[in-house]
């Protein structure tokens, strides 16, 4: 039974760490996007400075969401306690 | 089995909808779904016969499609720019609002966002956008603007809720797996309330701006083209304000039809209801003082096409329209909520309808009239939506309504601990503010 816990427990962990994993791939993927259009619309001398400014700024706040979903999940789960015995409120172990 | 600790819960009522499902949620989802599959079979219509089975004619390209993705867009300021700045202002009154708010602006804009698709005709277009993307195209700063917004609202949303999601799992509400991976590991110690708490405050400072830029970007698709009526400087901060306006009263329905339906009077107060309208009624102004700065510009400019357009709005084809949209927008909810007898929450429930349909107006009034009058000489056109878009604008509405049932039967629709942490902590947080406020007692200067 506990160690049934044990290995649900470990494939939830799992699949919390591929979605994270996921989420740094879409804001690499946008990243890699936004930087082509650039790269293309200087090459072409096609665009106005604004459209770059613009776009360029996207890419850091991607960054930074992800980066603050990093740091929750990693934050939240170095201090854990055992949710099973340990009720809000009470002092942690 | 939920155990007798958890029903004793004084917020236990906050839960009820997800432990106990009645009947009544079933039958409207079911009933929403069949909407769905209709609105399906009307989308299939136009995938096999295209864009030909829309009212879109030459020289009115943009219809029903445009003006939805604008007003949904809209919308979706009610929640996280809101939501935002009531708790950066630390405005107490915040609490049970802010998880409605936060819900809705994720689900319009999700909704928003896949209208240019419909637009598109044949949907595999819009990888072209992606492969052959010029950035010289507001259209394409639409497109990250929007991602970027959604992205940022979705994390804005679920942070907040992690807490509620680790009671939700210890007590063994099903499916307890969702439960326990959206947890993240929440056991509510102390140091992980600092971690969440300093993610929140990074996240509130980041999501205002983007989402004031992500409504001007939008208006840019029109202002930073010569067309008549849309060539205007003020179009950004006047789609901004636009969609706060709609924004807040999306909130405020959406607001009335919880606290009657999962009664929760002793959560959503008259107060809030009455602070919300309002900045409401402020709104409403501002709207006006925008609009009448907008068409006044125009009319002392005197240029023939602007003006032909002008006059096509206030007397043209679409005239009810226009003067439906200063009714709804402007003469309904001032009187409304100017007047203390009035400003109930029917009052408020009435003003903001009439502010949601005065809304989607503008946004009709904006985008098809314009397009009526081009620069180049083309014969007269009148837009008449056909049966495909009034059917997806109805599929819009519908998705709305069937994600925010399905998120009220899984999460708590009111931030259990936000309320909580306000009872405990709130009073005296907001004295000690309160005192902080005050100006100094000048020493008493002897005799």
């Amino acid at each position: 039974m506990v160690s049934n816990h044990k290995a649900t427990e470990r494939h939830i962990f799992v699949m919390q760490v591929v979605s994270l994993a996921l989420i740094w791939l879409f804001v690499s993927a946008v990243t890699w996007w936004i930087s082509t259009l650039i790269v293309v619309s200087i090459k072409l001398h096609d665009a106005p400075d604004a459209s770059v400014g613009i776009s360029i700024i996207v890419i850091p706040i991607f960054i930074a969401l992800a980066g603050v979903l990093t740091y929750v999940f990693v934050g939240l789960q170095r201090n854990q306690v055992d949710h099973t015995t340990h009720r809000e409120g009470e002092p942690e172990q | 089995m939920i155990p007798d600790k958890f029903k004793n819960d004084p917020d236990y009522i906050l839960y009820q909808p997800i432990i106990e499902k009645g009947r009544g949620a079933y039958f409207l989802g079911a009933a929403l779904l069949a909407v769905l599959l209709w609105v399906i079979y009307m989308y299939s219509t136009q995938l096999r016969h295209g864009l030909g089975v829309t009212g879109l004619n030459r020289p009115i390209s943009w219809g029903f499609y445009i003006v939805n993705f604008v007003f949904f867009i809209g919308i979706s300021h009610a929640g996280t720019l809101i939501s935002a700045i009531l708790r950066l202002s630390k405005a107490e009154w915040r609490r049970p609002i802010t998880r409605i708010a936060e819900i809705t602006t994720a689900i319009v804009l999700a909704i928003g966002g896949l209208h240019p698709i419909l637009d598109l005709g044949r949907p595999d277009r819009m990888l072209n956008l992606i492969m052959y993307g010029r950035l010289q195209s507001p259209l394409l700063w639409d497109v990250t603007a929007i991602t970027c917004y959604f992205t940022a609202s979705t994390v804005y949303l679920f942070l907040p809720m992690i807490p509620d999601i680790g009671k939700l799992r210890d007590m063994g509400v099903s499916p307890h797996w969702l439960y326990a991976f959206l947890s993240w590991g929440w056991t509510g110690t102390e140091r992980q309330k600092v971690i969440l708490e300093r993610a929140m405050n990074i996240l509130m400072v980041m999501v205002i701006p983007i989402a004031i830029s992500v409504h001007t970007v939008i208006s840019f698709i029109f202002s930073m083209t010569l067309q008549p009526g849309w060539h205007s400087t003020i179009f950004g901060p006047y789609f901004v304000v636009g969609a706060i306006f709609s924004g807040i009263a999306a909130l405020l329905l959406i607001m009335i039809i919880f606290r009657k339906a999962f009664h929760l009077e002793g959560y959503l107060k008259e107060i809030h209801f009455q602070y919300l309208g309002t900045l409401l009624l402020i709104m409403s102004l501002l709207w006006f003082y925008f609009t009448f700065a907008e068409y006044l510009t125009g009319i002392y400019g005197s240029q023939p096409q602007e003006m032909e357009t002008i006059h096509y709005k206030f007397s043209g084809d679409y005239w009810p329209l226009f003067w439906g949209m200063a009714l709804c927008n402007f003469v309904i909810p001032v009187v409304i909520l100017s007047y203390r007898k009035f400003k109930t929450i029917t009052g408020i429930f009435i003003a903001s309808t009439a502010v949601i349909v005065g809304m989607w107006l503008e946004r009709l009034n904006i985008v098809v009239p314009s397009l009526a009058n081009p620069r180049l000489p083309t014969p007269p056109q009148v837009y008449i939506p056909s049966l495909v878009e009034w059917a997806l604008f109805l599929g819009g509405l519908t998705v709305f309504a069937l994600a925010i049932l399905l998120f009220s039967k899984f999460f708590p629709i009111i931030s259990v601990w936000e309320i909580q942490e306000g009872r405990k902590e709130g009073l005296a947080a907001m004295n000690k503010r309160v005192a902080g406020y005050q100006p100094d007692i000048p020493p008493q200067v002897e005799d």
